[in-house]
């Protein structure tokens, strides 16, 4: 194995002068990196003597250190709403031991495609504060979306609305430590019966992740008692590639019923 | 590389390479209480504790963890003077080839000590990153039930 040199900064700005290096990493959680190869790897930078642990709430906005675990995030989001679409998604996430390593920041970097954070997160709108090249607040999907911003910047923050949305959340598994083969994550806001925004993302199709749009758009300003979900999910095309022996076509019907079952339960009452 | 770890309690000074894993480090250094498995996160057995936290040691590295206080089935009791959740482990049958079985009554001991008194659903979640492929589970729920209503006499 290659040596590598490992950095232990105290202060983000003693992070700033390795983010541009070639072949040094930053070291959050670590599971991303051990799963990969580590050939390349020249440096390793460590985020654990960082205050990147901080989670503030108050009546607009959360606010959460990318440093913050998934047993943090759930302990912290269970303060505000024991349903809220975090819990729901990470109590599910990998396992207990994992759950006490993997960070926020590490899914949002990596954002492998049997992710439970990063559906919530999208279907959240959050935004991610970065640090380095362009220090700034993004939406997660540009993030996502480009490598520019990926490239040379540490995530220190995820903040997203404090809104008391109805929430959902399916994981297509075989068994329950099994990786989901994809995501679904609702979000419903109701005014009595009737729905005034709503949205859904599935994580784990092709493209990484989709927004799916023509049935937000149809549910919004509806009744629930006027709502046709049988066939629903017909009106979006999502597109799955092959994945682990199972088909693109099965996986488009699992996630049709799926999604269609999920709006039926959260519209339901 | 070296790093001054505590381990059990006692200070060690170990030395290893800056790509390794704590599991290899430990069992190198002659803490093989802690198994080495799947080396993937999965299976659990090489669980210890790490600052109080439940983690995979397959899944740390030795650098990172330098300075921090570890804690292996060995450090929260022995053959002399056993943990509850140990002891309920042996009376209820739980252990069949063993092999899993330091990292289940860590993460058994893990769970009551963050909730008491657990109920069925949570100690099967507490239990989620431990694979045990002899006993089937059942005798394993038996002794965490029987250590909390042990360990809830005894406060």
């Amino acid at each position: 194995m290659n040596d590598i040199q490992w950095y232990f900064p105290k202060t983000l700005e003693e992070v700033q002068p390795h983010l541009k290096r070639d072949g040094v990493k930053l070291h959050g959680g670590g599971t991303w990196i051990l799963r990969g190869s580590m050939r390349g790897i020249k440096g390793l930078v460590d985020l654990g003597k960082l205050e990147l642990h901080s989670f503030r709430k108050d009546s607009q906005t959360v606010e959460m250190g990318a440093g913050m675990t998934y047993a943090e995030t759930i302990r912290s989001m269970t303060t505000i709403n024991p349903d809220h679409i975090l819990v729901k998604a990470l109590q599910h996430a990998a396992s207990t031991p994992l759950r006490n390593i993997i960070t926020l920041g590490g899914t949002i970097f990596s954002f492998p495609v049997w992710s439970d954070l990063m559906g919530p997160l999208i279907a959240l709108d959050a935004d991610v504060v970065l640090m380095g090249e362009r220090s700034e607040a993004y939406s997660i999907t540009e993030y996502v979306k480009s490598s520019a911003l990926r490239k040379e910047s540490l995530i220190t923050h995820v903040r997203f609305k404090n809104i008391g949305w109805n929430a959902y959340y399916y994981r297509e598994v075989k068994t329950s430590f099994d990786y989901p083969a994809f995501t679904i994550t609702i979000l419903l806001k109701k005014n009595k019966n009737l729905i005034e925004d709503t949205r859904i993302v599935v994580v784990g199709c092709a493209g990484k992740f989709s927004r799916v749009k023509k049935i937000e758009d149809y549910l919004k300003g509806k009744t629930t008692d006027s709502l046709e979900i049988d066939g629903i999910a017909q009106t979006h095309e999502l597109k799955f590639t092959k994945k682990r022996s199972l088909e693109p076509a099965y996986l488009e019907h699992c996630a049709g019923v799926q999604i269609e079952r999920s709006i039926s339960e959260l519209t339901r009452g | 590389m070296e790093g001054l770890f505590i381990i059990n309690g006692s200070e060690k000074k170990l030395s290893f390479d800056s790509g390794d894993i704590l599991l290899n480090v430990l069992r190198a250094n002659g803490f093989t209480e802690v198994k080495s498995g799947c080396h993937e996160g999965q299976c659990g057995s090489c669980v210890i504790l790490l600052n109080e936290e439940l983690v995979n040691s397959c899944q740390v590295f030795a650098a990172a963890a330098v300075g921090k206080d570890i804690v292996t089935i060995k450090g929260i009791g022995d053959i002399h003077s056993p943990h509850p959740m140990q002891e309920a482990f042996v009376e209820t049958g739980a252990v069949q080839c063993g092999f899993c079985i330091p990292g289940v009554v860590l993460a058994a001991y893990y769970l009551l000590k963050n909730n008491p008194d657990p109920d069925d659903e949570e100690i099967c979640r507490a239990l989620d990153g431990n694979l045990c492929r002899c006993t089937g589970y059942v005798k394993i729920h038996e002794a965490v039930k029987l250590a909390a209503k042990r360990m809830a006499e005894n406060v």
